[in-house]
């Protein structure tokens, strides 16, 4: 069945992650590829997918919304706009887009001749129905809902136009809009009700939910009608892929274990370790797409002590050595970051002198700010506390090597006087921590395209709870100057000015010592070189097999 | 109610009616204690389980849709509330539906209970097959052979499962490439997971049987089949197996109850559907009326496996259908 590898030979980083975007529009420079007697797409086959993430409770991603159902929505569901390797926002499902010169109106043209694969035409109608849909509590979205906060109504215009209508200009509109939780679906799916929908969303995308064994697989088969690729796809019209076998997969060494064996062939979620010795074989195709939104950080508690004091912010951010941690556990599939942003953000602000580690100089500032004694383990206390920093640590978000790299952090922190009290917790549980505010340091993932994702983790009205408990602003940031720098941002139409507020706004959220950026958020996948053309959508970084082929 | 010693009266002897009735009213009592504690046990731990319907932990759901959900499920009401609720739910004998799935959970059984018991079922019969052929081949063959045994046993019980199905990919599957790693519904994919719940059970079932056994070859009677000309081998198989197999039967009604519990690891790592893997995401997802189904459904197994394994002991050994005498 598998055939030898293609391969051998061991590829740089970037090389791989070039072959894997073999859409390699980028590399190209948008010119036409030079067809190579291999590279010629094969028609047919099932690709088998094994999922690491849970599986979905619901496959429509309005519903809820998290990361799993992003995964699979993309191969069924499609947004209105998508982002390019560059990070430019191009045409999908709509062919262009204006907004009027207040920002408060966007109209969208929609692509002409697009139905879903239950026959409905996609038109202006089907977008007014799918905004109200995530606006409606009934839907119980999450996600989508926040990204259409600003969105007050949708106005059919003609068949082909849609114009939102928001109530403050909202210039993260597109970025929200190309998000597979924000995705289009047929409004007769939609009428079907949330236990029909959940079960099999009807979209425009290449392939299809044909069935849903729960815990074991999802059959996608091909939607032979497809005309609606997004404007940077390999090719127009349908998949060349027959089917997919997406399977759930939850152990990480059977995945791999199936990868190797040819039994699927691709996985997501592999382990650093995996990744490295998969480098190593140069056998298997590595896919690197870190997430978009923010970088993984530690997260320093400001709103109470120790952490409302700067000084004391500073010292454990000199203290805490990170570097060699992430090499040695990552293997090197991991790069620091210095931003609180992800690399693939254009507008990440870097700065990697803030946060050189230097001891000496966080002796130096715990000791004015008052930590001056030491107990028996080395401790430090003021007026009788120690300085012990509570790390409640999600199972479900943080790999392993990530819980190991937390213990470096504790013990080159305990080097100053910290005592890091680290708590391994299951996801509900350590939400309960973060809600009680029973934590002094955390690091949790945000996944969202653009740098808007700044307004929900600095902004201080992100520290007043939701109803459910859950608030973003974890480092609990309280800084007018950056609400103003955020806000200003949000809402400003000019590229230019955005960028620069942005720029701002995060020099003075790193210059706090609010957070210990780490690296990307990451998110990677291994393929058998059997498999040509797939790529991470450059939205949320989810697999794309569009363009995907099995050669054999 | 503990059984007399031997020499008590007659008056001990009970009914078959009264029996039954012990037992069923046992089963019902212990129902009704694993509803009641797993009920009140899963809300011991954070998590609210509107949340677990609104997209699972951490969602950002909207007051409206908070209060939607909590309406609907009767999560606004007293906790004493939602529990008689329930009870009156399960006397009737509907399970409630799936927080998470919005399915009904006996849907949600019914589908997922097959494999698993598949999975339990062969991997008893393996367990079972092991242990006798070590035990026999260990007892009665001196020093050696009995040091062997034992510490093959030893070994076999200890292992954890996780840790061998590990192994066992690691040799079959990635090294030898003989059977694959992710169960897919073939033949050839139930053997690992198979194997690896077998093989720890026919450690702790060989260890009781072999004891039995050593017991058995003491016996009187073994002397005098052997005095009738008997090969050991002939008294093995025709007479002192039953008293190897006896604590061995005994012990199945449990061992049932430990692989479905086993079944939560070994589903997950080879990725098979099943009532573990289901247990594991619905307490992820805090998916209280799922937790409490298959709880349930697991001790009416232990239950049922206690009566029946009851009854075949008494089949397979004469001395416990004599009155008084256990």
């Amino acid at each position: 069945m598998r055939a030898a590898p293609v391969n051998r030979r061991p590829l740089g980083r970037s090389a791989l992650i070039a072959a894997g975007l073999v859409s390699a529009l980028a590399l190209a420079g948008c010119q036409a590829d030079e067809p190579q007697a291999s590279d010629e797409p094969v028609e047919g086959g099932t690709l088998v997918y094994a999922s690491g993430d849970a599986e979905p409770t619901c496959l429509d991603p309005h519903v809820g919304g998290n990361y799993p159902q992003a995964l699979i929505a993309g191969q069924f569901l499609e947004s209105l706009v998508s982002r390019d390797d560059s990070g430019e926002i191009i045409p999908w499902l709509a062919e262009s887009w204006e907004a009027s010169e207040d920002g408060l109106a966007w109209e969208f043209t929609l692509r002409d001749g697009v139905t879903f694969t239950d026959g409905t035409p996609l038109d202006a109608e089907a977008v007014k129905v799918n905004v109200e849909h995530l606006r409606d509590p009934a839907t119980q979205s999450s996600t989508g809902y926040l990204a259409m906060g600003k969105v007050e109504r949708v106005e059919v215009v003609d068949d082909l136009t849609a114009r939102f209508v928001l109530t403050t200009p909202d210039s993260a509109l597109l970025e929200s809009l190309s998000q597979p939780w924000t995705a289009i679906q047929s409004p007769a799916g939609i009428a079907r009700g949330l236990e029909e929908n959940c079960e099999a969303p009807i979209g425009t995308g290449p392939f299809v939910v044909d069935e849903w064994v729960k815990q074991d697989r999802v059959m996608l088969v091909r939607n032979d009608e497809y005309s609606s690729p997004p404007a940077d796809a390999g090719h127009e019209g349908p998949a060349y892929l027959e089917a997919i076998e997406w399977r759930f997969v939850p152990d990480a060494a059977s995945r791999y274990a199936a990868l190797q064996g040819g039994q699927v062939d691709v996985i997501d979620n592999p382990q650093p370790d995996t990744i490295a010795a998969a480098e190593e074989s140069g056998n298997l195709t590595w896919l690197d797409a870190p997430r978009p939104g923010a970088s993984n950080r530690i997260e320093l508690n400001s709103g109470q002590a120790p952490f409302d004091d700067e000084r004391v912010r500073e010292a454990f951010i000199r203290a805490v050595q990170v570097d060699e941690g992430i090499d040695a556990l990552f293997f090197g599939t991991a790069e620091r970051s210095y931003s609180a942003l992800s690399s693939v953000e254009a507008l990440a602000y870097s700065d990697a002198a803030r946060f050189e580690p230097d001891l000496e100089r966080a002796n130096e500032l715990l000791d004015e700010a008052g930590w001056t004694e030491r107990d028996a383990d080395g401790t430090r206390l003021k007026d009788g506390q120690p300085l012990t920093l509570r790390f409640p640590v999600s199972t479900n978000q943080s790999i392993p090597a990530e819980q190991s790299l937390f213990e470096q952090v504790q013990a080159t922190a305990k080097e100053a006087g910290f005592d890091v009290v680290i708590d391994l917790l299951d996801l509900s549980s350590w939400y309960g921590r973060l809600f009680a505010n029973e934590y002094e340091i955390v690091s949790a993932p945000y996944t969202k395209v653009g740098p808007d994702v700044l307004r929900i983790l600095y902004h201080s009205d992100s520290i007043t709870p939701a109803p459910s408990g859950y608030f973003a602003n974890l480092a609990q940031l309280d800084d007018p100057e950056v609400d103003a720098l955020l806000t200003e941002a949000a809402a400003e139409s000019d590229a230019d000015a955005r960028a620069d507020l942005y720029e701002q706004a995060q020099q003075r959220i790193l210059g706090g010592y609010y957070l210990l950026p780490l690296y990307d958020q990451q998110n990677s996948f291994l393929l058998d070189p059997s498999v040509r053309g797939a790529r991470a959508m450059p939205t949320v970084s989810t697999p794309s097999f569009h363009d995907a082929w099995l050669a054999d | 109610m503990t059984p007399g010693s031997p020499t008590e009266p007659v008056r001990r002897r009970r009914s078959t009616a009264r029996h039954a009735a012990v037992l069923v009213g046992g089963a019902v009592f212990v129902m009704w204690a694993v509803a009641t504690l797993t009920f009140f046990a899963i809300r011991l731990i954070p998590g609210d389980p509107a949340q677990a319907i609104l997209g699972g932990p951490g969602s950002q759901a909207s007051q409206e849709a908070l209060d939607l959900v909590r309406e609907e499920y009767g999560l606004d009401q007293p906790l004493v509330v939602q529990y008689l609720a329930m009870l009156g739910r399960l006397l009737t004998g509907d399970l409630g539906s799936s927080y998470a799935l919005r399915v009904p959970v006996a849907d949600l059984l019914a589908a997922q209970v097959g494999g698993t018991l598949l999975l339990a079922v062969l991997s008893l019969a393996l367990a079972w097959m092991l242990a006798l052929g070590l035990a026999l081949w260990s007892t009665g063959r001196g020093r050696i052979a009995a040091a062997v045994g034992e510490g093959v046993e030893l070994t076999a019980a200890a292992l954890p499962h996780f840790w061998l199905a590990g192994v066992l990919i690691a040799v079959f599957s990635s090294g030898l490439g003989w059977l694959p790693p992710v169960a897919t519904g073939t033949p050839a994919g139930l053997v690992l997971p198979v194997v690896t719940l077998a093989v720890p059970l026919a450690g702790f079932l060989a260890q009781v049987m072999r004891e039995s056994l050593l017991d058995a070859l003491e016996q009187p009677f073994v002397v005098s089949a052997r005095a009738r000309g008997e090969s050991t081998a002939g008294v093995r198989l025709r007479h002192t197996i039953r008293h190897a197999a006896l604590p061995g039967i005994s012990l199945s009604g449990w061992a049932l109850g430990w692989l479905l519990s086993g079944a939560v690891v070994v589903e997950t790592i080879f990725a098979m559907p099943g009532l573990g893997r289901t247990l594991l995401q619905a307490v992820t997802l805090r998916d209280i009326p799922v937790v409490v189904g298959v709880v349930l459904f697991v001790a009416l197994v232990y239950v049922v496996m206690t009566v029946v394994t009851d009854l075949v002991a008494r089949v397979a050994d004469p001395r416990l259908r004599q009155e008084g005498a256990r």
